[in-house]
């Protein structure tokens, strides 16, 4: 009971911060916003028996990703036009 | 634009929500019968392998000699898939190499950060060198331990290349690689293509079979083709015929291809700075 609630409660913050990704026009606090999303899929990825992914998703999507799009965002505008 | 985003997203989504229908029941990957196939390869029950997950499920142990089912589906029966995912990420890091290599090759080489008394960068704080300094070999364990028990543990080439890459990033971040660039990108560049030369070369090894067949698969425990135990079970490390090969080569591939591009952007992030004036 309890961990299912946790579960949906994490689907929501993937949601939820999937769409702050899209909706903010600092595009630093976008990439973090990003960052969380992977970070948070990481943790439903291991409750749903799926380590693999749960592994690549947290070393490409919560590091690798986040790293590369903010030295991207440091070589051009910080503000969405 | 925003509105577009927004649609893309719920598509998206709603495509996964779908998808979701045709899953196995989560901890439960072989329905409600956990039987698994005995050593004399006679199937208990054949109207029930009716997908072709079941059938990996059922026989990936047996055929492959990997513990993880995962693995033996990504190396074994979809080898070439992997290769071709492997190209990709090859031709990738090409591209990015063809735009950004003049600027790597024509850059003066000289502007060395660190502290010549120390070895530590000078324009960290020393919580972030230090930091660094304790963690960067822990990460690169981990992501070697990951590419090396990829077929026994969840992981693999993949994963484990990424985790050492990101220790790459953690030490282009705190300013431990700033000279020598050029030579930095040569070595990786040609590791990189050693990666992917070792795996076509080991599917070429196989050609008497099919291309990237695992020939060496339960044959002889010197040759990484130990077999073992069916069922759950902690297996062994020289298991698994050319799977920690394949393995291996895959995560060479990763970790020096996603470095490179790491590397290729800081370079130029660097020069930015350099052009400001900011660095003396």
């Amino acid at each position: 009971m309890i961990t299912s609630v946790i579960f949906i409660i994490l689907c929501i913050v993937i949601i939820v911060t999937a769409m702050l990704t899209l909706y903010f026009r600092d595009l630093l606090a976008s990439v973090v916003s990003y960052s969380v999303m992977s970070l948070v899929l990481t943790v439903v990825f291991l409750h749903l028996d799926a380590p693999d992914v749960a592994i690549a998703e947290a070393g490409i999507g919560a590091a690798l990703t986040t790293c590369i799009f903010v030295i991207a965002v440091r070589l051009t505008r910080r503000r969405e036009e | 634009m925003k509105i577009a985003s927004f649609l893309s997203l719920f598509l998206i989504a709603g495509f996964l929500f779908v998808g979701i229908n045709r899953l196995h029941p989560v901890g439960q990957p072989l329905g409600n019968q956990n039987v698994f196939i005995d050593r004399t390869g006679e199937l208990t029950d054949i109207t029930y392998v009716d997908t072709m997950d079941d059938y990996y499920l059922r026989n990936g142990q047996r055929e492959t000699g990997s513990n993880n089912i995962v693995a033996s589906v990504v190396f074994d029966y979809r080898g070439f898939d992997t290769m071709g995912e492997a190209s990709v990420l090859f031709l990738v890091v090409t591209s990015i190499s063809m735009l950004l290599y003049p600027s790597i090759r024509l850059k003066r080489d000289t502007v060395d950060l660190r502290d010549p008394r120390t070895g530590f960068p000078m324009d960290m704080t020393r919580i972030v060198s230090n930091g660094t300094y304790l963690m960067f070999p822990l990460i690169l364990a981990f992501g070697a331990y990951l590419v090396i028990h990829g077929h026994l543990s969840p992981g693999g080439g993949f994963q484990g290349g990424a985790v050492m890459a990101s220790g790459t990033a953690l030490l282009i971040i705190s300013s431990y690689i700033t000279s020598h660039l050029h030579r930095t990108y040569n070595i990786f560049s040609f590791f990189e293509s050693l990666g992917l030369t070792i795996f076509i070369g080991l599917g070429f090894a196989g050609i008497g079979v099919t291309f990237l067949s695992n020939f060496l698969a339960n044959t002889s425990p010197a040759f990484f083709g130990r077999v073992i135990d069916l069922g759950p079970n902690s297996g062994y490390l020289n298991s698994a015929g050319l799977l920690p090969f394949l393995s291996l080569a895959i995560g060479m591939e990763v970790f020096f291809g996603l470095s490179i591009i790491l590397v290729s952007m800081f370079h130029l992030a660097r020069k930015e700075k350099d052009e400001k004036g900011m660095i003396k």
